[in-house]
């Protein structure tokens, strides 16, 4: 018979078996590391994730006020303030610059932090009234907690409160919270609408709206005056807030 | 007696359905493109020596011989092509029966390929038939030839272009504003998928069956007998990097017809396609070290056809394999699009090592496919492209169906 060869198919049994134990044993590693996705990479072009309100984090144990910090109260009795998550997530990385010192006294409303980006900045409300007993040290050299861990590393003050429950009655807390971060997104998609229209000659290329869903970060690449409209419009006091609802106060 | 309860053609305007066709048939869009500029006069030389072929023979037209009688119709068109159309089945299978609804938005599309793909490149065997008339046989019973591969291949594509057809369907009715057929076809489209996947399952390890019995004629790197479970896993990867292939395409032509959802959506499809493509080429790789291993071919690799074999491995797929997985690890679409052209490249070597170039190796004189064949192969192509093409600008697959669908 021509071409007829003959393999004897025992003498590759062994290496054979071993291939089969090296592909399970480099399945289970290969697998493993594929889905082990690096998600905290920075925004890639055309892959952003999201802005929406399964993806915020909210600690259900912390106060958040209605100009976006956060205040928890520790055993101590000192509370530590902060920004929320949404807000960092509106702004994108954002560097700390801070207005006030040790010891000084703080009223609920004042003005205690101001975050900036190249050359657009919002001014930072303090929820709570209190004496300022700590700034946080490592914001300096590493701004980034401010994004990745608002409520943990990047907390901003520790302040002593003077009046913790009356200055914390109308804030929202755990599912509050969630409700209320809800609405804000949302108020924040008709603000972006009226804002971006007014500003910008092409409206559409900005950022993407129409029942889509927001990108990460969609302040980042809007200007300096969006910002301002941002500080007086969206983070101000003009903003009345009714049963732990809040709305644009009609001039 | 006026009908003002069931709108019979809104999609149409009210127009009846010959002139609504009609209308369809006029162009949409520029007719100088670079595209069309390159491809029309392709597909007219084309059409010409289809016809030249069928006057005066195939021999004619191909460098086809005795030794080597399929050559680059069946090697590329016909088993290249198909495994590229196994997209179809991967996703009709994820959608609809693992029912993994992210998928959803770009089955229709998927499906539309599939289709075009069986019916151009069955018409392309078509091509390549010494008495293409006999065609029908395995169908028709004069003399079945059931002792060959090829007559289950045969049954195989008239079926699954049937079930890819009703699988599509609803958005021809959709199309016709044909709302009594759209709920028929839509009802059958589960029956389609099922028998759709068992079909594709089967004929994409049975083109490589075909080369079964030609053991002392394919490189014995590239024989053995799991030809036809390589072709079949390969043909995952292989549709599945078509469907990023072509859905980044699409993606950028229609754009327009797309919904900000489904833009959206577009990216983490293609990372999560890449995510199997990973897993599927590191069975497949291992699959092929078991063969090898198997055969004890070791002696070979040193060797032309050796590195050959060992680029195709190590360049195509587990350069790209890596590629998928780093890409899916960090979110980085162009790098997936990368792999995947990589991956595709590596199909097309593949096929055309067990079908033309591992094929009789050794004969004396080397098969080589000559311009007027790669010009038919092209003209088939082009043709399939702009029926997809004119498919897309009318019927609802990239954009959303008429809300009367949604009952």
């Amino acid at each position: 018979m021509d071409g007829f060869t003959y393999n004897n198919i025992f003498e590759t049994k062994g290496i054979e078996y071993l291939a089969i134990i090296a592909f399970f044993a480099i399945l289970i590693p290969f697998w493993l590391f594929l889905n082990k996705r690096i998600k905290s990479k920075k925004r890639q072009n055309g892959v952003a994730e999201s802005l929406t309100p399964d993806s915020l984090r909210i600690p259900q144990g912390l106060f958040f006020s209605r100009f976006h910090t956060w205040a928890h109260l520790e055993r101590s009795g000192v509370a530590k303030v902060g920004l929320d998550d949404l807000l960092v997530r509106i702004t994108g990385e954002v560097k700390l610059n801070r207005l006030l010192e040790t010891g000084e006294r703080i009223k609920k409303g004042d003005f205690i932090a101001e975050i900036v980006q190249n050359d657009k900045s919002l001014k930072i409300t303090s929820p709570i009234s209190g004496e300022i007993v700590e700034a946080n040290a490592l914001l300096l050299k590493n701004p980034e907690f401010l994004n990745e861990e608002p409520y943990s590393k990047g907390w901003v003050y520790k302040i002593k409160p003077t009046s913790w429950v009356a200055d914390t009655q109308s804030y929202f807390l755990a599912e509050d919270a969630n409700m209320w971060a809800k609405q804000e997104l949302v108020r924040f998609k008709d603000f972006l609408a009226e804002s971006v229209v007014k500003y910008s000659a092409d409206p559409s290329a900005v950022v993407l709206q129409d029942g889509g869903e927001l990108r990460n970060e969609p302040l980042a690449e809007l200007s300096a005056e969006i910002w301002n409209d941002f500080q007086t419009d969206f983070l101000s006091k003009k903003t009345l807030c009714r049963n732990k609802k809040c709305f644009r106060q009609e001039e | 007696m006026m009908n003002n309860n069931i709108p019979i053609a809104i999609d149409r305007d009210g127009k009846s359905v010959w002139k609504f066709l009609i209308s369809e048939l006029k162009p949409k869009g520029k007719w100088l493109t670079p595209f069309n500029v390159i491809s029309i006069p392709i597909m007219i030389l084309g059409l010409a020596l289809i016809v030249y072929r069928f006057i005066y023979g195939i021999g004619s037209v191909t460098n086809l011989t005795q030794d080597t009688p399929w050559g680059l119709w069946i090697g590329f068109d016909v088993v290249t092509g198909v495994a590229f159309a196994g997209g179809a089945y991967v996703l009709t299978f994820m959608v609809y029966i693992l029912n993994i609804r992210k998928y959803h938005s770009i089955v229709r599309v998927t499906v539309l390929n599939g289709f075009l793909a069986y019916v151009f490149y069955a018409g392309a065997l078509l091509l390549d038939l010494g008495r293409p008339w006999h065609v029908v046989n395995p169908i028709i019973g004069n003399s079945f030839g059931v002792s060959s591969v090829l007559f289950l291949v045969a049954w195989h594509f008239l079926l699954y272009m049937i079930a890819q057809l009703i699988e599509f369907s609803p958005a021809i009715a959709e199309w016709l504003g044909a709302r009594r057929a759209h709920k028929i076809l839509s009802g059958m489209t589960i029956a389609a998928v099922i028998f759709g996947i068992t079909l594709s399952i089967l004929h994409q390890s049975g083109l490589g069956a075909l080369y079964l019995m030609a053991k002392e004629k394919i490189h014995p790197l590239w024989y053995s007998e799991f030809i036809p479970i390589m072709f079949f896993v390969s043909s995952i990867f292989a549709g599945l990097s078509m469907v990023i292939f072509e859905g980044s395409i699409t993606h950028k032509v229609f754009s327009s017809q797309m919904s900000e959802t489904n833009h959206h959506k577009q990216n983490d499809i293609v990372l999560s396609l890449a995510k199997i493509c990973a897993g599927t080429m590191f069975a497949y790789f291992f699959l092929k070290l078991l063969v090898f291993i198997h055969d004890q071919r070791w002696d070979l690799l040193a060797t032309p056809m050796g590195y050959w074999f060992l680029l195709e491995i190590f360049g195509f797929i587990l350069l790209p394999m890596t590629l998928f997985f780093y890409s899916y690890r960090t979110n980085n679409i162009a790098m997936v699009k990368v792999a995947s052209v990589l991956t595709m490249l590596g199909v097309i070597i593949n096929r055309l090592n067990v079908t033309v170039i591992g094929f009789r190796w050794d004969a004396a004189v080397h098969y080589i496919p000559s311009w007027m064949e790669i010009v038919v192969t092209l003209a088939v192509i082009f043709t399939e492209i702009w029926i997809f093409r004119w498919v897309i600008a009318r019927m609802p697959v990239l954009r959303e169906s008429p809300s009367w669908t949604k009952h």
